[in-house]
């Protein structure tokens, strides 16, 4: 028997849809959840996904896909090649599997919603596809975490995170909860499946699946590989949307892009910068996190926007600026502040790392050599409490990570400003001129309280550095520490290792 | 290359059978196969195409196109599939236009 073609059948089981007479449509699709604005409603008719999937597709090869990642994950099960992985790597892996585990679900959600709420058949067919990928990348995600829970606890927040309320967790559920959870459909398929996952995501399943085989974590790489192929298939609905956004209401297409690209930005520059410059260990590093982010972001995905009919953003310039800093100083935050992360920090800036470090980013030296040079001094002198935080760092009230970015005054001198902006009474303060204006264009949209709020309300109690870990539900047992052991530092012993004139050895 | 498009397959055996059917059905242009370990770009510019009859001739009569999607990590570019090919380009695409496959 021959079977007929997708093309020649799709289209009438695809697009059910029919005109209400009980109720108005109205009543059906509500503009805070449909979110079509602009958009005349007749104008969804024209929506149309360029990858296509009919649901017996879509069953044989993610079949294929789950048979394929857990063949691998079986094979190596049996073999001692975790026992091989540098604890700077493992690290990676721990803050992945944290960290995006529960997200997958949070984008379960978003993808009912669109399946429930898109004003297009076509559209809702394709979302219910996505919303299957993402519970596949939920149960993948913490399956493959959890097999390790009984060789290092650490591994145990790859479903515990989400639910507590570490700092990093929730810096990650005010994204999301923005991106995904508060959303009508039409920004969130702008904010998510075009700028989140036909964008951002590839930086962390594509590229650092490079490093991750390089490292030899041939499992973690094939599973994260194989959860983009689902990506790039449902990060699809973000073009036909964002088409008709252009068309009708080009100022929103815009700015809900120019939004979220800034968030991931700062997103990823916390979750994959640190990794792919530091934990990643520096022989199998495949390209710095500038260059994957040249190749991915800045060529790739501003191509595909371009192509769409739109412009840089505004803050490009701060955006290119901030590839040299901000994730260099996200991993100084994570690495002091490790008692409150689930994983071991490694160091990453021993003679040879540093060497490479100057080659990819020539002004590294600059910003940050002389505070790695007095942690090294107090690990070397034997005093790694004073290497410990003492108290909480300033969190921005938009992305919620540290206030950390370093610029240089007019007067030669590294400083870290902080960006204040006075509302109604009380003055917030911001890690970037991007986050702040963000902030004020969306004022009155709800957000999360950071830390540094809580505490100062008296919500963590007792009001000391104990009182915090605890409230953030870090035990002893998985509060992060040194990946190495310090090693690293012993090269900042040597006078002759750095050259820079701020050595320990010379003072 | 100016506006590259095309693939980004994920460490498997078939990406050299893949790339030798996008260069079959692609002839005379310039393909640019740059491979990053995990994951290697097979990218033209403007435009590229793989057709159902090459995989197949490359991969065994059973592969069948739909499968690519195992394999295909990302693209750059603008994606058009049908049971006959799969097409990468830019800019958009007018709905009557549909490929031959």
């Amino acid at each position: 028997m021959t079977l007929l073609k997708r093309e020649e059948w799709q289209g009438i089981v695809r697009d059910v849809d029919w005109t209400f007479g009980y109720v108005d449509d109205d009543a059906v699709y509500p503009d805070w959840q449909s979110g079509t604005g602009k958009i005349p409603r007749e104008a969804w008719s024209k929506w149309e996904e360029s990858y296509k999937v009919s649901y017996p597709d879509y069953v044989a090869t993610q079949r294929e896909k789950e048979s394929s990642a857990y063949a691998v994950k079986a094979a190596l099960q049996r073999s001692r090649t975790f026992e091989t992985l540098d604890e700077g790597w493992k690290s990676a892996t721990k803050m992945h599997f944290g960290g995006v585990s529960l997200v997958e679900y949070a984008g379960l959600l978003g993808e009912l919603k669109m399946a429930r709420f898109g004003l297009s058949p076509a559209w809702r067919n394709m979302a219910v596809f996505g919303a299957l990928d993402e519970m596949r990348h939920a149960q993948i995600t913490l399956f493959f975490g959890h097999e390790f829970v009984a060789k290092d606890p650490q591994y145990d927040w790859s479903q515990k995170a989400f639910h507590t309320n570490d700092w990093a967790s929730i810096s990650l559920r005010t994204l999301f909860d923005g991106m995904v959870i508060g959303p009508d459909v039409v920004d969130l398929a702008i904010q998510l499946p075009m700028t989140f996952e036909t964008g951002f995501t590839n930086l962390q399943f594509v590229a650092l699946s490079s490093d991750a085989l390089e490292a030899g974590d041939i499992n973690f790489a094939n599973m994260i590989s194989s959860i983009q192929t689902d990506e790039a298939r449902h990060a699809q609905q973000g073009g036909p949307t964002l088409e008709l956004l252009v068309e009708h209401d080009p100022v929103r297409a815009q700015w809900t892009i120019d939004k979220y690209f800034w968030f991931s930005a700062r997103a990823f520059a916390a979750l994959t910068g640190p990794v792919m410059d530091y934990y990643t260990p520096v022989e199998h590093r495949r390209q710095s996190y500038r260059e994957f982010m040249e190749e991915w972001i800045i060529d790739q995905f501003v191509r595909t926007l371009q192509d769409y009919g739109l412009r840089r953003p505004w803050y490009w310039d701060e955006f290119m600026q901030g590839l040299d800093t901000w994730h260099h100083s996200l991993h100084l935050g994570f690495w002091n502040y490790r008692p409150t992360i689930w994983w071991k920090p490694a160091g990453g800036v021993d003679a040879e790392s540093r060497e490479w470090l100057r080659e990819k980013y020539p002004d590294w030296d600059k910003f940050y050599l002389d505070k790695w040079t007095v942690i090294a001094e107090n690990i070397n002198a034997g005093n790694i409490e004073a290497t410990l935080p003492e108290t909480l760092p300033w969190l921005c009230s938009m992305c919620h990570l540290p206030n950390i970015n370093p610029v240089y005054g007019r007067d030669g001198k590294w400083k870290t400003r902080n960006y204040p902006l006075k509302h109604n009474g009380t003055t917030y303060y911001f890690c970037t001129k991007g986050c702040r204006q963000i902030w004020w264009e969306d004022r009155d949209a709800v957000n999360h309280a950071t830390v540094v709020d809580r505490f100062l309300a008296g919500e963590i109690q007792p009001m000391d550095l104990p009182g915090v870990l605890g409230w953030m539900g870090l035990t002893p047992e998985v509060m992060g520490d040194d990946a190495h052991g310090y090693a690293w530092a012993k090269s900042f012993a040597d006078p002759r290792a750095t050259g820079s004139g701020l050595l320990v050895g010379a003072r | 290359m100016d506006n590259p498009v095309g693939p980004i397959l994920r460490m498997c055996d078939e990406v050299d059978l893949i790339a030798a059917a996008i260069e079959d059905d692609n002839p005379g242009r310039e393909i640019a196969v740059i491979d990053r370990g995990s994951y290697v770009r097979i990218h033209a510019s403007g435009h590229l195409r793989v057709t159902a009859g090459s995989l197949k001739r490359h991969l065994g009569e059973t592969f069948e196109i739909r499968s690519l999607e195992a394999i295909m990590s990302s693209f750059s570019g603008r994606i058009h599939t049908t049971s006959d090919s799969v097409e990468w380009s830019l800019g958009a695409r007018p709905a009557a236009q549909e490929p031959v496959g």
